[in-house]
């Protein structure tokens, strides 16, 4: 519990660096080390498959593609944040912190508790037999990035 | 394993908040697109912390792969946008988007 309390602890440091930080590439950093600790806080909770999916697409892939983008786009280029962020951003957060104890608590009753059997069988069991339709979509979203990415970058034609 | 849940709920808000906040204040569009990504960490944590605690990690987990997947390809088209904006605009200021001309 109190490893687990941790890494939670952890997770939410990183994700707040990763978005406070100037430094871009500090900040991919950031939010690769936050993917890898969500994965290892899926472990922890019996889920194997999406811990390594989180780590290995996530914490990889992902951060390979954003460190491309800072490299393509030259970080050189600063935007000029707003001053204000850096000091209303802690402080909101902070209160957010304190409301949410306070708070979750009395949400969670309300929460409509669905009725749910156990589970049995295997993960693939639930995953091919349960969500078959699910999976085509997902072919289908794939195949959507792919023809988004290639849309976006392609060349010009002679006749333009 | 109400605290358990307690504790997952309460973290997944902090994250699914802090990346609210990044989305509103900042203006660089790569760290709008990391604040999108943490809220998204919030939203896998929260599905998986559900399935836990009402016993039913499978189906939990398949929602959270097929998120992810969707994620990647998100995050591609989203990058492949951004650059294309940077060569138009020599800029990841999300302001100089508002100056459109037509």
């Amino acid at each position: 519990m109190i490893l687990q309390t941790a890494l939670l602890v952890g997770l939410v440091v990183f994700s707040v660096l990763a978005i406070l930080l100037k430094d871009l590439l500090r900040s991919a950093i950031s939010l690769a080390v936050a993917s890898l600790l969500l994965g290892i806080i899926f472990f922890r909770m019996n889920a194997p498959y999406a811990g390594v999916f989180e780590i290995s697409v996530v914490a990889g892939l992902i951060t390979v593609l954003f460190i491309l983008t800072i490299a393509l786009t030259r970080a050189d280029d600063k935007v000029r944040e707003s001053k204000l962020v850096n000091w209303v951003f802690p402080l909101v957060f902070a209160a957010f912190i304190v409301v949410d104890a306070l708070v979750m608590k009395g949400l969670m009753g309300k929460a409509p508790a669905l009725a749910a059997g156990a589970e049995s069988g295997t993960f693939g069991d639930v995953l091919w037999r349960g969500r078959t339709l699910d999976l085509i979509g997902q072919i289908a979203v794939i195949l959507a990035g792919v023809f988004a990415v290639l849309a976006l970058f392609r060349k010009r034609d002679k006749h333009d | 394993m109400t605290n358990t849940w307690y504790l997952y709920l309460f973290f997944a808000a902090a994250l699914i908040f802090a990346g609210l906040l990044g989305l509103l204040g900042k203006r660089n569009l790569i760290k709008l697109f990391i604040a999108i990504e943490v809220i998204g960490k919030g939203i896998s944590l929260l599905l998986l912390a559900t399935g836990f605690a009402k016993a039913n990690i499978l189906t939990a987990q398949a929602l959270v792969i097929t998120y992810i997947v969707i994620e990647v390809s998100l995050v591609a088209t989203a990058l492949a946008l951004i650059i294309n904006i940077y060569r138009h605009t020599k800029s990841l200021d999300i302001r100089n988007l508002a100056k459109l001309k037509g």
